[in-house]
């Protein structure tokens, strides 16, 4: 309970400490002349990024942006700082920016890409540590999920990545996954209610996934970035009923995503995302189980001063028979929060759909998700839960309570990017 | 019980741990010397000032003068036992910023009333700053002694944007904070003054002293 306490208490600091000062720059009312990179090693950053550095030129001084963009080169160069300054242009009221790489390119670092505590959960969280060599990485990572499918799973991944392969429009990457399950309760039991009638796999001891997968950059720029990646997933699991036996789900994945940043006048902006995956098991690759696994998502906010609004619209439809760890899942602590999954359908469902409306004031965050999950041949039934919650840099706590008739009972949720 | 007796050379010289000490009290004198601070009284609050305090140097100059915005977070403590104990605290928040083309400073008092001022000259600008602090005499006795002590240091340079990201937290940038060397971190300024009374004090034109 103390360390539990402490954690909050660490977390609330790290919530808080971002602040707008930057918005209080006297600069702010001058016009940006010219973006320059200068320091370690500028020369390697993505055309995209360029692109994005080049459309400051001409606009009023964002100190935020400058901060944003910071970090995008940060990341993209692996360095170990990259820091801005601004000095005096040739033309009155105009000032040049010019963004400063220090430290040589990261050999190694270690990160927690994901991390969250569910009050009715548990914890959820991914180690991993990459090193990078030229244009490749080799990342390790650590992980025990219990958010984001039907099972919990813990065990290891590995991941070769090759961010230029030939050009860099085309990049390559391997992924190797290794788990152990663990089930709830109210999984197996429907399982064992449903017996022969069901249409998925059974439960299964341990996982194992090898997934090849090149991605084109198809579009960069102005009219914003779209990627198509296309691969396929080797994945093996272990049964345990009725007998010890290793089934295969191996299968086509086929990603598009498209992202567009609009910046009107003023301090207005206009964000566009959505995405379309197909995951497409069949005998040809030798597997045990076929099946086409559709999901598409449209995510769209609009930003204004210090506020901002939000949409999330998922929608996923499985025809076929797919295994366990293919199927949704709401109330989890992305869709539907607030609402205990295995309440809604403890073997997760072939068919989805959910929004979420998010409105943010600064670090403060209400939200209000809808969503419903069901089975072919079901009739859904939509269901509803509101929350509020503080976000800072990807930190995120949030209180979301379900909307039901009888006893509530809120979902605690904390952690990042999740 | 009896005490060896000291050869009476033995206080002429300066021992080994005498130099250690002396050479760590050296930099901490200087970085804990307390700057006097004057003290005026409008019959509610207890206003300060301190010219001979200059935090507009060194690093934060540099970075106000790259046109980046700095925070300094202040803090007025009142104590009635030297600084035993602390009667009441007010911490504060200013961005400072540099205009580059006309050369001044701008300075804004964060939280309620927020208020902001331009044009400044450094001096003007540190003194705004000092001028906007202030701390209530409320239940301090006329007579009774007390203490003030006026903090001031620059925040930290953001660092969360490098360790927390778009790809989670950043271990190894997170060990690199950690590992920092204190030498490394921001500079403060500490002014005092004490022990003062409330009837010894000038007190301030326009403000009617209140029945205590």
């Amino acid at each position: 309970m103390r360390f539990l306490w402490l954690a909050s208490i660490f977390w609330s600091s790290l919530l808080l400490a971002g602040s707008p000062e930057q918005e209080m720059n006297v600069n702010t009312r001058y016009t940006v002349e010219s973006v320059e990179l200068a320091g370690d090693s500028p020369a390697g950053i993505s055309s995209g990024l360029r692109g994005e550095l080049t459309r400051l030129v001409g606009n009023k001084l964002d100190p935020a942006a400058l901060d944003d963009l910071a970090t995008r080169i940060r990341r993209e160069l692996h360095v170990r700082a990259v820091t801005h300054r601004l000095l005096r242009g040739q033309k009155p009221e105009h000032v040049r920016v010019v963004f400063v790489v220090r430290g040589t390119p990261a050999k190694f670092e270690a990160s927690v890409p994901k991390l969250v505590y569910r009050s009715d959960a548990g914890l959820s969280g991914l180690v991993e540590g990459t090193a990078t060599v030229g244009r490749q990485a080799f990342t390790f990572g650590v992980v025990s999920d219990g958010d984001d499918l039907a099972e919990r799973y813990s065990g290891i991944m590995a991941r070769y990545e090759d961010k230029r392969l030939a050009t860099d429009r085309v990049r390559f990457r391997l992924d190797f996954e290794s788990y152990h399950e663990q089930w709830n309760q109210a999984t197996t039991n429907a399982l064992t209610e449903q017996g022969a009638a069901s249409d998925t796999s059974g439960i299964y001891r341990t996982r194992q996934n090898v997934e090849p997968l090149v991605t084109f950059v198809l579009m960069s720029g102005a009219p914003g970035l779209m990627n198509l990646s296309v691969g396929s997933s080797f994945e093996r699991f272990q049964s345990q009923f009725p007998a010890a036996r290793t089934e295969s789900a191996n299968a086509m994945v086929t990603t598009l995503r498209y992202h567009r940043r609009v910046e009107s006048s003023g301090a207005n902006q206009q964000e566009w995302d959505a995405g379309y995956s197909l995951r497409a098991a069949t005998s040809l690759l030798g597997s045990d189980f076929a099946y086409a696994c559709h999901r598409g998502d449209v995510q769209y906010v609009y930003s204004w001063g210090r506020s901002q609004v939000q949409d999330d619209l998922t929608a996923g439809a499985i025809t076929g028979r797919a295994p366990l760890f293919e199927r949704f899942i709401l109330g989890n602590s992305t869709l539907l929060r607030g609402w205990n999954r295995f309440d809604l359908d403890p073997l997760g469902g072939n068919r989805m759909v959910h929004n979420t409306v998010e409105y943010r004031y600064r670090l403060f965050d209400v939200f209000y998700d809808s969503g419903a999950i069901w089975d072919q041949g079901q009739s859904p039934v939509l269901r509803h839960s509101v929350g509020v919650g503080l976000r800072q840099n990807g930190l995120y706590a949030a209180l979301a309570f379900p909307i039901k008739e009888g006893h509530i009972e809120p979902v605690f949720m904390v952690g990042m990017n999740y | 019980m009896a005490r060896a007796k000291r050869d009476p050379e033995a206080t002429e010289t300066i021992t080994r741990r005498g130099w250690l000490l002396a050479g760590l009290a050296l930099p901490l004198s200087r970085a804990w010397s307390a700057e006097r601070l004057d003290v005026t009284w409008d019959g509610d609050d207890l206003h300060v000032a301190a010219p001979q305090l200059h935090f507009l140097v060194g690093k934060p100059l540099n970075r106000l003068q790259d046109g980046l915005a700095v925070v300094f977070l202040t803090q007025l403590t009142l104590t009635t036992d030297n600084f035993t104990t602390s009667l009441r605290r007010t911490p504060d928040r200013f961005v400072f910023s540099y205009d580059l083309w006309e050369e001044k400073f701008s300075v804004t008092k964060l939280g309620e009333g927020q208020r902001t001022v331009s044009h400044l000259s450094a001096a003007a600008a540190e003194a705004w700053c000092l001028d906007n602090v202030a701390i209530s005499s409320t239940g301090l006795p006329q007579d009774r002694p007390f203490w003030l002590r006026f903090e001031l240091r620059a925040a930290e340079p953001k660092d969360e944007a490098a360790v927390i990201g778009d790809a989670g937290l950043n271990l190894t940038r997170l060990i690199e904070i950690f590992s920092r060397r204190p030498r490394d971190q921001q500079p403060q300024w500490i002014a005092e003054a004490g022990p003062l009374r409330l009837g010894d004090l000038r007190r301030l034109a326009g403000r009617a002293a209140r029945t205590l």
